[in-house]
């Protein structure tokens, strides 16, 4: 055995951990459980045939909901859509009664 | 779920037993390979948590002790790895005793620590195992997953060093 090999055994004995050491390691196998606990509470409950009615429940006033909207905008394109075509009608015509009276001038002046 | 069940039939008064049991082996492994009392505590902290989901794994005292040794070793020498701890102890920056070293000196034991500190990881772990754990070369090689070849040469090598490093910072030490 030569003084290297005492000094490291002397150097390298076991040392306790600071105090409470255990208490904390407890504390936080407590604090997953607690964790875990809630998420399987979680899992639990939606295995359960109310939280699944809950579930279904909420996905097709989901559905609904997004098809009344899409509906809703459909409908306000399409008369937005009638709007302008009106507006282009109303327009077209003005145009041609003004071109006809620029018409019936340009002829009177001629006459003359 | 073996696990699960496990930790059920221990319940958690058997489970800190273990703990305390346990704790300064673990905590000194870490302790000697970090050289930094808080970082020793939260990986022997992790090594626990750990335990606590393998339980259903380990099959007997001896075979919790041996998984204890092997995943705090591994866990140290990853956690050197990542902070490349290794160069923050230089052997340069090793003390040199003011006074002559004695085998049982607590200042030759400090400056031992620290050359075990500065260490690569693989023969830290070497080092640590066989003096404070007192294994012998085949349970090491079992411990660390290594040849036992592998781990009588290297052990070899890692004790040279610290001799030579020793007898430059401490005078002779053979």
């Amino acid at each position: 055995m030569s003084r290297l090999d005492d000094a490291l055994r002397e150097a390298l004995r076991r040392e306790e951990p600071p105090e409470g050491f255990a208490g904390r390691v407890m504390a936080r196998i407590e604090a997953r459980k607690e964790r875990a606990g809630a998420w399987d509470g979680l899992m639990a409950a939606w295995r359960g045939p109310r939280l699944r009615w809950a579930g279904a429940l909420a996905g097709a006033v989901l559905l609904i909901g997004t098809a009344a909207y899409q509906e809703t905008q459909r409908a306000e394109g399409e008369q937005a859509k009638r709007q302008v075509m009106l507006a282009l009608r109303i327009t077209g015509a003005k145009l041609d009664l003004a071109r006809a009276r620029i018409q019936r001038v340009g002829y009177g002046l001629g006459d003359r | 779920m073996a696990a699960a069940a496990k930790a059920v039939t221990i319940g958690r008064a058997g489970f800190e037993e273990i703990v305390r049991e346990r704790q300064s082996m673990v905590f000194s492994i870490a302790y000697h390979f970090l050289h930094d009392r808080a970082a020793a505590e939260e990986q022997a902290q992790e090594v626990f948590l750990q335990l606590y989901k393998s339980l259903g794994e380990l099959e007997s005292p001896e075979h919790l002790t041996r998984w204890l040794r092997r995943v705090t070793s591994n866990r140290c020498i990853d956690v050197c790895r990542r902070r490349k701890l290794m160069p923050r102890i230089g052997l340069d920056e090793v003390p040199e005793p003011s006074i002559p070293a004695r085998a049982t000196d607590p200042l030759l034991s400090r400056a031992i620590r620290r050359m075990v500190a500065s260490l690569p990881e693989k023969w830290r772990a070497l080092i640590v195992l066989k003096y404070q754990e007192e294994m012998e070369t085949e349970e090491i090689a079992r411990t660390l997953g290594m040849p036992a070849g592998t781990v009588k040469s290297q052990l070899s090598r890692a004790l040279d060093f610290l001799r030579e490093k020793a007898s430059r910072v401490l005078g002779e030490i053979s």
